[in-house]
């Protein structure tokens, strides 16, 4: 299990990344290098040049921007699972961090990677989609941006152009009154889910349900908003059945891979549960923070 | 400026690079292939064969030692990516001949048996007694479950790392 | 360490002299041995399950930079005298599958080595591997049983009239009449998922074979050296005397590094080849496919029964789903199963027949437990169900059947058990289980969307294998006695010599304990040197088969009662007294009642080796070394009862483990510490292989589980607290009573946690007949009353 060779390039700037990466056939961004670095080990990636970012520190930073939160592509998941401003801002991007692999892996996986590496039983760009967040890419050409919802195509496929780099990711903040959660059934702990759930509820004083903003990971080849279950609660009251009509909704949009971890019916069956799950827990936690706890 | 290293010339034995690396307070220099992860820097040039390799792709952390301040699998760096860094690894622990609180913890808990895990569940364990100065048993539990151990079944390590808690919290 | 005094040091809890190296990066294992010189090799494997190798161009290969050797199949072929070692063949017209280090001809699973390289380094070696062009002229394959076992299936062995290795039956009583005249007859089958040992450390070896010389050696990661130098003759056809192993420390074995691999043979062709030591260090990828797989078997089992649960009668058939050719072990572990079917119990006619079945998947060898988790998951989930039909509490058919204290030594249809007391093993763990309020835990959460259950397993384990005579009787091709060496140096210390090697199973501490109580020394002041096939002394079979405290420390007591007869005989000449009235304490030897009159083992080893004259007693030998050999009568067998509380999520099917106990009985304990380390880690081993672990192959033959993301050892998350409960039962035919078990906790959690599963279920009817229990399969067992694979 080692690599086969290749040439190395430490970035020096976000222009001396592109264009390093524009010179070579396979040139490859090396960021926390979590997913690429087993990749190269099992020669399943075989890049003729890899283009480190870690040196980058001004992709490195979490900022509240325009009534946004901007955060750098080079900021490591810890970082952003542990920032106040992002706990109190974009809670479901804290909860989700915290399914991501294990401490250790997260001292080094950057926000970047996760969105460019478009697993999709990946938790960051699922909650990308689920918050509409922005991506910020840079390429030859200058700078342009994509929203999450048409960002990932399939299986680790993305928007991103070869040459391109995503250097920011933009949350919008959640609104006063939203209750979050996450829901992942995973064999281990600390594994990628077979199937994970996000749901960020937000819920009137009167307690009719204003915005939700839901989507599963693991269910399909891409990660999955699920508008038409947001659709059905926007307006209702959130009662048991309601999450459940809605989770049954949510479920019937996957497409799931069948893999030897689970098949597609036990797939799309867990995501109807979680999805339930996650949406009665975001609405308690909601009208929690409604009644000032 | 561009700082950009050849591996791959055809046909060749790749070109080394130098890298500057401070281990256990130890500043070494040496020059290795791009393709070398930093595991396999520790180990075969640098000999901190305290360093293990129990699946090269990240899964396991046997190879996780402290990067700059907070852990890392060195299975999943590149020696060059850690050029300039200050790396302690498993034989940076003891200190003047005295173990480690949680090297004693483990020996007294029997919290080791092959002692392959060993040296990265000691890692993960420090920091995980950084970040939480008093975890409880599914706490530990969590913290290590990135390290896997074949021989243990867990739950001396827990013991261990509990023994060795309040040893290593900060005097109040 | 402060001083440990000597008396009581059996059955002390006291810390392990291994572990100070091991916590601080200390050891040094196979990857960390460096040698001058050394190059590194890596194998090409096969990417196809079944094919016909038409061509292999190594030419590329050998151009590369840095390339010193490549060598194919055929080549080792030529270089070898034998076929890679089957040393058990319990069934005399087995069909052998003669297979080679590397594929000869025809390549039968994912994974078989093709050809191999040394290189400079692993990196450059795994470059040219890419440089091999081979040619392969694909053969449909088997890749199940069923399919291996179908009519007009394809065949791994031209010669061979189908896929069947071999068959046979072992009888007790009459099974037909049993039948007969049952009132009840239950019958299931069982599935068992291919897993395996996957000790954290991979295989490796490094070897040097001197071409001037002939002088072979080895630093290999086995736990079976004296076995490894013996097959390493053989199959290289060099007399022992020039062959050396030694045994670095020792990542794990759990069975995985017990076999004879082939790598092993290869890397020491690639070293005479090169001249150079070569370093072959299988990586994890291939570690799933190179290494002995294990567990996968159909087992189909009757039981006769009364109607009030006395079970008369039990007949089985295992299908042991064998890979692309036999390993080291051959048909061992799953002639193992059938032999043990009968478990603990009672019953007066067993008929258990063994089926081995060539498929086109990784060899099958050992992984701790060897055939007994399987037998263990058969009896005690037959026993659930019969009192199921019979609507009666499990525990009370388990009560009624287990073999009552009075009636050992007990004739098995295979082995003779010596001793215990089952009855009362099992009470330990239902009053626990009772005092623990586990019956009051499963009565609140009935009726919510969790439901909990309690689930029990009674096991018997095979241990102190064996008497080398019945061993060879059995098929054996190798001994299986114990021989070690105590001395005391000139210094007064002791060295303890032994062919077992240490694992991580605490066997060095275990052995220090024995010879110091025996001695009456410090414990301290004892060192264990093990893993060198030059130094230490010769231990049959290896470190495997819970042997390694019940033979060796049989041995050592042995050894240190007589070297301590002669250190009395010495001491008496020098203190004017009588060695009977002598006592030794804390390394001191003293006059009965007159503690000033004592000399110290220093002074009694300076006497034997150094200032031997007026002090040495005129008729003694000078040194201090005794040697036992140890050859036990009979094997000895541990028991336990485990009880699981397990919490099922009816939504997802997920099994979370809420409480776990095991009551076990292994004889005189010599360190309670290891032991419970021991069942602790055997229990996560079980429960990894009822609830995650499975090495899966698609109908391609192509294997899908090759990371640790994809076969799922447990984590400490998935793990519960164990709680042990102990009762020790000497061993009477064991020096010292001791038993091994290093296997019981692997054996008997499956069947527990499936009971437990049930149990939570019950409501449902769900019978778990397969392993391991995923979530979708127990969601599905839900809808249709059966865990199947
Ligand atoms: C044991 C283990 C468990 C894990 N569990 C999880 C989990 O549960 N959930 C999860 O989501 N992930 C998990 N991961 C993956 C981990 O989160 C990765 O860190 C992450 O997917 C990739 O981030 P990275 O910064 O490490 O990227 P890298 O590995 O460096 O790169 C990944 C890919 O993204 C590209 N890339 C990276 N940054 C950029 C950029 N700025 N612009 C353009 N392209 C870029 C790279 O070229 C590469 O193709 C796990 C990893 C391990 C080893
Ligand atoms: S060796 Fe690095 S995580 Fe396993
Ligand atoms: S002690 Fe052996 S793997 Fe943990």
């Amino acid at each position: 299990m080692k690599a086969a060779a290749f040439d190395y390039h430490r970035a020096t700037s976000v222009d001396d990344a592109i264009q390093q990466l524009g010179a070579a056939d396979d040139a490859k961004v090396l960021a926390g290098g979590q997913s690429l670095v087993p990749l190269l080990a099992m020669r399943l990636a075989r890049p003729t040049v890899l283009v480190d970012l870690n040196r980058l520190a001004d992709l490195a930073y979490v900022r509240r921007e325009n009534g946004e939160l901007a955060i750098g592509a080079l900021t490591r998941h810890r970082t952003v699972e542990t920032a106040e401003l992002v706990r109190r801002d974009v809670p479901l991007l804290a909860d989700a961090l915290a399914h991501v692999g294990h401490v250790t892996i997260r001292n080094r996986g950057t926000i970047g990677g996760s969105i460019a590496h478009g697993d999709p039983a990946a938790e960051l760009p699922a909650v990308a989609v689920a918050l509409d967040a922005t991506f910020r890419l840079r390429g030859p050409g200058g700078e342009r941006s994509v929203a999450a919802g048409d960002f990932f195509f399939g299986y680790l496929m993305t928007a991103l152009e070869p040459d391109e780099l995503l250097t920011e990711i933009r949350w919008p903040v959640l609104p006063q009154g939203t209750g979050c959660a996450v829901e992942e059934l995973t064999r281990r702990n600390g594994d990628f889910a077979l199937v994970a759930v996000f749901a960020a509820l937000t819920m009137g004083a009167d307690g009719v349900c204003t915005q939700a903003r839901i989507s599963v990971a693991g269910a399909a080849a891409a990660p999955l908003r699920a508008d038409n279950a947001e659709q059905a609660l926007i307006g209702s009251r959130v009662s048991a059945a309601d999450a459940g009509a809605a989770a049954d909704r949510l479920a019937a949009a996957t497409d799931p891979p069948n893999d030897i971890h689970a098949p597609a019916d036990y797939r799309r069956e867990m995501a109807a549960v979680l999805g339930r799950r996650a949406i009665q827990r975001a609405w308690a936690q909601a009208n929690r923070t409604n009644a000032g706890e | 400026m561009s700082d950009h290293v050849n591996g791959a010339a055809e046909g060749t034995v790749a070109n080394k690079v130098p890298v500057t690396i401070t281990v256990n307070g130890r500043t070494h220099r040496a020059d290795c292939e791009p393709r070398t992860t930093l595991a396999d820097f520790l180990r075969e040039d640098l000999g901190y064969t305290g360093v293990h390799l129990g699946c090269e792709h990240g899964v396991c952390g046997a190879c996780t030692v402290q990067l700059d301040g907070s852990t890392a699998r060195s299975c999943c760096m590149l020696a060059v990516q850690a050029d300039g860094s200050e790396v302690t690894t498993v034989e940076g622990l003891a200190e003047d001949g005295q173990l480690h609180p949680l090297q004693e913890a483990f020996w007294n808990r029997h919290g080791l048996q092959c002692g392959f895990c060993t040296p990265g569940m000691l890692m993960t364990a420090c920091e995980l007694l950084a970040d939480n100065p008093d975890p409880s048993a599914e706490e530990i539990r969590e913290g290590i479950s990135g390290n896997l151990c074949r021989c243990t079944g867990y739950q001396f390590i827990v013991e261990s790392i509990q023994e060795a808690a309040p040893k290593m919290r900060p005097a109040t | 360490m402060a001083e440990q005094s000597a008396a009581g040091l059996i059955g002390a809890r006291v810390r392990r002299q291994e572990d100070p190296r091991l916590l601080t990066g200390r050891a040094q294992f196979v990857d960390d041995v460096r040698l001058p010189g050394m190059l590194n090799a890596a194998v090409l494997r096969s990417p196809v399950p079944h094919a016909r190798i038409v061509r292999i161009d190594v030419s590329r290969a050998l151009a590369h930079p840095g390339v010193y050797a490549v060598v194919t199949g055929d080549e080792v072929r030529a270089a070898v005298a034998t076929p890679q070692p089957v040393i058990w063949r319990m069934i005399p017209d087995q069909r052998m599958t003669d297979g080679y280090p590397l594929a000869v001809g025809k390549a039968r699973y994912v994974g078989q080595g093709i050809a191999a390289v040394a290189a400079t380094d692993r990196a450059t070696a795994e470059d040219a591997l890419e440089l091999i062009d081979v040619e392969y002229d694909e053969l449909p394959a088997v890749t199940t049983l069923e399919e291996a076992l179908a009519e007009d299936a394809p065949k791994l062995y031209d010669e061979w009239p189908d896929n069947v290795s071999c068959r046979a039956t072992i009888p007790k009583g009459d099974v037909e009449a049993a039948f007969a005249e049952a009132d009840v007859v239950v019958r299931e089958t069982f599935r068992f998922a291919r897993q395996m040992g996957t000790p954290l450390e991979t295989r490796g070896v490094v070897a040097t074979w001197d071409p001037f010389t002939d002088r072979l050696d080895v630093w290999l990661s086995t736990q079976s050296p004296n076995l490894a130098r013996d097959l390493f003759g053989e199959v290289l056809d060099v007399s022992v005397d020039k062959i050396r192993v030694r045994v670095p420390d020792v990542g794990g074995g759990f069975g995985n590094k017990f076999d004879f691999y082939g790598e092993e043979v290869v890397a020491a062709i690639l070293s005479k080849r090169t001249g150079r030591p070569v370093k072959l260090i299988e990586d994890r990828l291939e570690s799933f496919v190179a290494n002995a797989h294990s567990r996968e078997q159909k087992v189909e089992v009757e039981l006769a029964a009364t109607s009030d649960g006395r079970i008369t009668g039990l007949r089985g058939t295992v299908y042991a789903v064998l890979g692309g050719q036999l390993a080291t072990v051959g048909i061992g572990p799953c002639w193992l199963t059938a032999a043990l079917m009968s478990g603990p119990y009672d019953i007066a006619n067993v008929e258990a027949s063994v089926v081995g079945v060539v498929t086109n998947r990784s060899p099958y060898g050992s992984y701790r437990g060897w055939g007994q988790p399987k037998s263990n998951f058969a009896h005690e989930r037959m026993v659930d169900l019969l009192a199921r039909r019979l609507d009666m509490d499990p525990l009370d058919v388990r009560r009624k059947n287990l073999i009552p204290a009075d009636a050992f030594p007990y004739a098995s249809p295979v082995f003779f058990y010596d001793g215990g007391r089952y009855d009362e093993c099992l009470g330990l763990a239902t009053d626990a289980v009772r005092d623990r309020g586990w019956l009051r835990r499963r009565d609140e959460a009935r009726g919510s969307g969790r439901t909990v259950g309690i689930g029990y397993s009674f096991h018997v384990e095979i241990t102190a294998l064996g008497p080398s005579r019945i061993m060879n009787m059995a098929g054996l091709q190798h001994s299986a006695f114990d021989e070690e060496v105590v001395r005391i140096d000139s210094s007064g210390r002791v060295t303890v010599y032994t062919g077992q090697t240490a694992l991580g199973q605490g066997i060095q501490t275990a052995l220090a304990q024995v010879a110091a109580e025996q001695l009456g020394v410090p414990l301290d002041d004892v060192t264990v040197v093990v893993g060198d096939t030059d130094t230490c002394p010769y231990t049959g079979y290896g470190t495997g088969a819970s042997r390694a405290a019940s033979l060796g420390g049989g041995a050592v007591l042995t050894a240190s009662k007589r070297l301590k007869e002669k250190v009395l005989r010495i001491a008496g000449g020098m203190l004017e007294a009588a060695p009977e009235d002598l006592v030794v304490a804390d390394g001191r030897i003293s006059v009965v009642g007159v503690p000033d009159r004592s000399v110290s083992m220093a002074e009694i080893g300076d006497a034997a080796y150094r200032r031997i004259n007026g002090r040495l007693p005129e008729d003694e030998v000078p040194t201090l070394e005794e040697r036992e050999v140890f050859d036990p009568p009979n094997v000895a067998f541990s028991y336990g009862c485990t009880a699981v509380l397990a919490d099922v999520d009816r939504e997802t099917g997920e099994v979370r483990l809420l409480d776990y106990l095991i009551a076990h009985d292994c004889g005189t304990v010599i360190n309670p510490l290891i032991v419970d380390g021991q069942l602790h880690g055997g229990a996560a081993q079980a429960i990894g292989g009822a609830l995650y672990e499975e090495l899966v192959y698609g109908p391609d033959g192509q294997i899908q589980t090759t990371t640790f993301m994809d076969y799922l050892m447990p984590t400490a998350s998935e793990i519960p607290a164990f709680e042990l409960l102990h009762m020790e039962t000497p061993a009477e035919h064991i020096p010292g009573g001791f038993k091994g078990m290093g296997e019981g906790g692997t054996i008997g959690g499956a069947a527990a946690i499936a009971g437990a599963v049930d149990d939570a279920l019950a409501d449902l009817g769900v019978a778990t007949v397969a392993l391991p229990i995923t979530p979708p399969r127990l969601l599905a067992a839900m809808r249709n009353g059966q865990v199947q694979a």
